[in-house]
């Protein structure tokens, strides 16, 4: 008693490719790669993957913007700020328990702040990863014309040898 | 793991230190007296009252700790000043010696391909005449 359900059919496009084999051209092309967003079992996604900014997540951004951010400092004063409001939250507590709640926010706030500004480092991660990767390919593809030209001078070396040694006979 | 995982990390673990540390105080805090109406709390022994002035001072030190490595980290942030469009400007240096390389490499491959085709034909020439015992030209 099989209470399972069957797989779905293939999908019948393999009709079209019965005589690959003779004329590869006779059958369709694949299909181009996906540009833009598409829709995957339900679910909508994007090839052009980009970091949300935190605005547009509902989050007050606390470091400055603009073109070049320091990182170092901003991280550096959002920890300071982060022991400050931990030992402010700290002394709510004593004196005034009710009053806990926008302090835990304002506690939260800072810590969203920091995983957005450490997410905005890794684009230049991946550069930097880049440009590593490039200049270790330089270097072995340097080496590997240095160790053919040696090669070749020495086949040269060897071939004038057996020339000399023949002749001398 | 690299520097900005473990920076990553090193979030994580701060905020679950300051979660530990305000909800143990809280949990084993013993009671307090409000008002100097009501009579004085009973004092329990059930927990060692050297145990609760000494988890304070450990946990909070332990959450100044993991601050001080958490700056340690960002001091040790490999970022190297100049910004994306330096970074795209040496990629594409690098791509461009990349290709020059690259080039320098096939013509070096192709003469040294060359070369061993012919060493190749001589040899088998030189093999030939030695079998069929012919001399050579």
């Amino acid at each position: 008693m099989a209470a399972t359900a069957t797989y779905p059919p293939p999908p019948p496009y393999y009709k079209l490719y019965k005589d690959y084999i003779e004329n590869p051209k006779s059958a369709p092309e694949p299909p181009p790669p996906i540009e833009g967003t598409y829709v995957l079992f339900g679910g909508s996604y994007t090839t052009d993957d980009v970091l949300p900014s935190l605005e547009d997540q509902g989050v007050r951004q606390l470091y400055p913007k603009g073109p070049n951010i320091d990182f170092k400092n901003e991280l550096r004063s959002l920890n300071r700020e982060l022991q400050l409001h931990i030992l402010e939250l700290a002394d709510v507590l004593i004196e005034r328990p009710s009053q806990y709640a926008r302090r835990v926010e304002d506690i939260s706030l800072i810590f969203k702040n920091l995983h957005h500004l450490l997410n905005s480092l890794r684009p230049h991660q991946a550069r930097a990863t880049l440009i590593h990767i490039l200049e270790l390919q330089i270097q072995r593809r340097k080496q590997a014309v240095e160790d053919i030209k040696r090669r070749r001078e020495e086949a040269q070396r060897l071939l004038k040898e057996a020339l000399g040694t023949l002749d001398g006979h | 793991m690299d520097i900005i995982s473990q920076l990553q990390e090193q979030v994580n673990t701060i905020a679950a230190l300051a979660f530990n540390t305000f909800g143990t105080l809280q949990r084993d805090a013993p009671p307090v007296r409000l008002s100097p109406n009501y009579p004085e709390p009973p004092a329990n022994p059930t927990e060692d009252t050297a145990n609760v002035a000494e988890q304070p001072k450990l946990m909070s030190s332990t959450l100044v700790k993991a601050a001080k490595q958490f700056d340690a980290l960002v001091a040790a942030l490999p970022l190297s000043e100049g910004g994306e469009e330096a970074q795209l400007k040496r990629i594409a240096e690098l791509q461009a010696e990349n290709d020059a390389v690259g080039q320098e490499l096939q013509r070096q491959l192709e003469a040294a391909e060359k070369e061993l085709k012919q060493v190749q034909e001589l040899f088998s020439q030189a093999a030939d005449n030695c079998l069929n015992l012919k001399k050579p030209d």
